[in-house]
């Protein structure tokens, strides 16, 4: 087993500084409570730390990352029967103040669009969360999910659709 | 180009006039375009979820207690092979008693070595935060630096650096202030004189100045004289300066 | 990189010697909206508005100053059958690079235009106002810097982290939440630190003044290692909390969290409950 060296270690500790709260984002997003996303973390860094002989310079180190996560995220899910998504926990920013979103005008209830969020099918929430909050290219998201470049494209736009449906489906309960 | 294929396109770079001549002659696609570009948009002001502070911790007690597993991984297989030297050697010399078998480390010796690895990586994220280039970033990293040790000469170099060398006002009045703890080292000291006639920033100055004086160092009269005397120097900081002095007699 | 040389534009129209008034707007296009935005602001004179709103672009808007003209200097006399081109101050510049919109405004005293500048809400907004005049921050998420050298600092509406420093001027700013692990700085020589925090927020406090008092309506559990300080408690009778000290101390608020700094010279600190 090589050794990790203290240069190695230096190099973990400034990813894990750049990444971990985005990888947070990422599993509270797809449905985990708080908790379960911070064991998560916990859990993909240990495993980039265990495998880090696997990782391929060549390869974009995020799609690794997230590869690393979604696998995490699996065997997670595995274990428990379900992974609950309880709406509450979604809690949002850490004081209780109405923040800038509040002064959202358009109609566009964020409430509302976090619930359409939730009630996504997990697939393509999980595509959605990957292009539109972590950020990543195309041709990441393409190595993440092992499809064509050219899919990623219609899958987005076929996950921003099926959440426009729900919400309106939403909003229209609401009304009623 | 078809309905489908113009709405897979809007979420990408929207190029090519195929696209812009498809939306001019079809209204059904632009009202698409336009709600689906709102709500692409609103997913923007959706609150972002933050971790709290247990990740950190919990990352470098693995990545120590990591190291510290791989160490006495090594020094087991290094225990063993000295075993069985021993035993081959005692074979040799024709005796078959047992010998006393040197105990591993327990605990003990463990834990403190743990809570060295842990105080090491505090170190590191300190120095890794404080290179970064957002400020609030290098603010963050001064606040993990309060709890450097003295003998942990790379994290007290960067906070001087900081002092001396950081863009962000803030970040050297934080660094300043986490020089107070080590009141004890000459070397500090001396890097707190020096750094006074370098700076610029009048609440900066003052900062190092009020530091000199809690310091209670002596040694800090001549650049506080001159300091006083510069007509370019801010009249605030000029009577702190005066007012420094005194209190040092 | 994209630039937008803005009042430039404006100044080719071949108006009289008149100086162009107008509100100049220029809206510019972040290379990947959905990646961490950045907006750096760099100017020498004018006052400074930054605003997020609800859309995905950077609009920038200028207002020049009515009436300044170079001290002393006389407008030269087009000569016959020629117009003047170009204003008599420079212009506003755009730039965009990865995701980072740079607006800076020329060293000419006389470039001293007002900026608005309207930002998505989920951006780091960076203001340097070098000789500068208010320097204004609202409805914004994300990391914030703010430098003023002679003008007032408000900041308000804004979640995430703040550093925020004047060397004349008041700080004024009223946060709805830190982001944890984040830590914000007050600071400034001459002027008044007026912070606003929600009351259930969790925070380590560092105060520092050495001409001013600090009020706050927070309970803030100081650090015994301080030097003790007088405490005036007058709440009960509809008064502050008022903590006067030798010159610095530090506390925690509701249990303690990320680190905010205040710090002033001439000038007092207030910490108010939301």
């Amino acid at each position: 087993m090589a050794e990790v060296s203290g240069g190695q270690v230096a190099r973990l500790a400034v990813l894990f500084e750049r990444y971990h709260r985005a990888l947070f984002r990422y599993f509270v997003s797809m449905g985990g409570h708080r908790e379960q996303a911070e064991d998560l973390v916990q859990e993909v860094f240990f495993r980039m730390l265990r495998y880090r002989t696997s990782y391929d310079p060549a390869q974009s180190f995020t799609a690794w990352m997230y590869q690393i996560a979604r696998n995490a995220g699996v065997d997670q899910s595995r274990k428990r029967r379900a992974v609950v998504v309880d709406i509450d926990s979604f809690t949002g920013l850490v004081s209780g103040s109405p923040g800038p979103e509040e002064s959202a005008s358009r109609g566009q209830d964020l409430a509302l669009l976090r619930r359409a969020m939730d009630q996504l099918p997990g697939d393509k929430r999980e595509i959605l969360v990957l292009s539109r909050f972590q950020g990543m290219k195309h041709e990441d998201i393409a190595e993440v999910l092992g499809c064509e470049v050219g899919t990623v494209k219609v899958r987005v736009y076929r996950a921003i659709r099926a959440l426009e449906q729900i919400y309106f489906a939403l909003e229209k309960e609401k009304v009623s | 180009m078809t309905c489908e294929e113009a709405r897979i396109q809007m979420l990408g770079e929207a190029e090519g006039k195929d696209f812009a001549a498809h939306l001019s002659s079809c209204e059904a696609c632009r009202n698409e375009v336009a709600r689906i570009g709102t709500l692409w948009q609103s997913l923007d002001l959706l609150p972002v979820e933050e971790p709290s502070g247990k990740v950190r911790e919990r990352f470098y007690e693995m990545l120590a207690a990591y190291r510290q597993g791989l160490a006495s991984a090594e020094s087991r297989k290094a225990y063993r092979w000295g075993q069985l030297a021993a035993a081959a050697a005692m074979l040799a010399v024709g005796l078959g008693v047992g010998y006393v078998a040197r105990g591993s480390g327990q605990p003990p010796a463990e834990v403190s070595q743990l809570r060295e690895e842990v105080a090491s990586m505090r170190q590191l994220v300190a120095l890794s935060l404080m290179q970064q280039q957002s400020a609030s970033e290098r603010l963050r990293g001064v606040s993990w630096a309060y709890q450097a040790e003295p003998s942990d000469r790379e994290v007290l170099g960067a906070l001087v650096t900081a002092v001396n060398q950081d863009t962000n006002v803030n970040v050297r009045l934080a660094a300043v202030d986490a020089l107070r703890r080590f009141a004890a080292s000459p070397e500090i000291r001396r890097a707190v004189v020096d750094a006074l006639p370098a700076q610029t920033t009048p609440l900066v100055q003052v900062a190092l100045i009020d530091l000199l004086v809690d310091f209670k160092d002596r040694n800090a009269a001549e650049a506080l004289t001159k300091l006083a005397a510069n007509r370019d120097v801010n009249d605030g900081v000029r009577q702190q300066a005066q007012w420094a002095l005194e209190k040092l007699q | 990189m994209k630039k937008l040389m803005m009042l430039s534009a404006a100044a080719l129209l071949a108006a009289p010697a008149a100086l162009p008034q107008d509100p100049q707007k220029a809206t510019v296009a972040f290379s990947d909206p959905s990646r961490p935005k950045k907006l750096v602001v760099d100017t020498m004179f004018g006052s400074v508005t930054v605003r997020g709103y609800n859309g995905q672009e950077v609009i920038v808007e200028t207002t020049g100053r009515a009436g300044i003209r170079p001290r002393g200097r006389k407008e030269a006399e087009p000569p016959a059958g020629m117009h003047r081109i170009g204003g008599s101050y420079s212009g506003v510049e755009i730039t965009e690079e990865s995701n980072t919109v740079k607006v800076s405004n020329g060293p000419s005293p006389f470039a001293a235009a007002d900026l608005v500048i309207q930002v998505p809400v989920q951006t780091s907004v960076s203001v340097n106002a070098r000789v500068g005049d208010s320097v204004t921050i609202e409805n914004i998420t994300g990391e914030i810097e703010a430098n003023n050298m002679n003008g007032q600092v408000t900041i308000t509406n804004v979640s995430g982290s703040v550093m925020a420093h004047s060397m004349n001027g008041k700080i004024v700013a009223n946060i709805n939440s830190v982001t944890p692990d984040k830590a914000m700085s007050f600071s400034t020589m001459n002027g008044e630190i007026d912070v606003t925090l929600p009351a259930s927020i969790k925070a380590n406090v560092k105060l520092k003044t050495d001409h001013g008092d600090i009020f706050t309506d927070f309970d803030i559990k100081l650090d015994s290692k301080a030097a003790p300080p007088q405490v005036e408690d007058n709440r009960k009778r509809g008064g502050r909390y008022r903590i006067q000290f030798d010159r610095g101390t530090s506390g925690t608020i509701n249990g303690g969290g990320p680190e905010i700094q205040f710090t002033t010279f001439n000038g007092s600190i207030l910490i108010h409950k939301k």
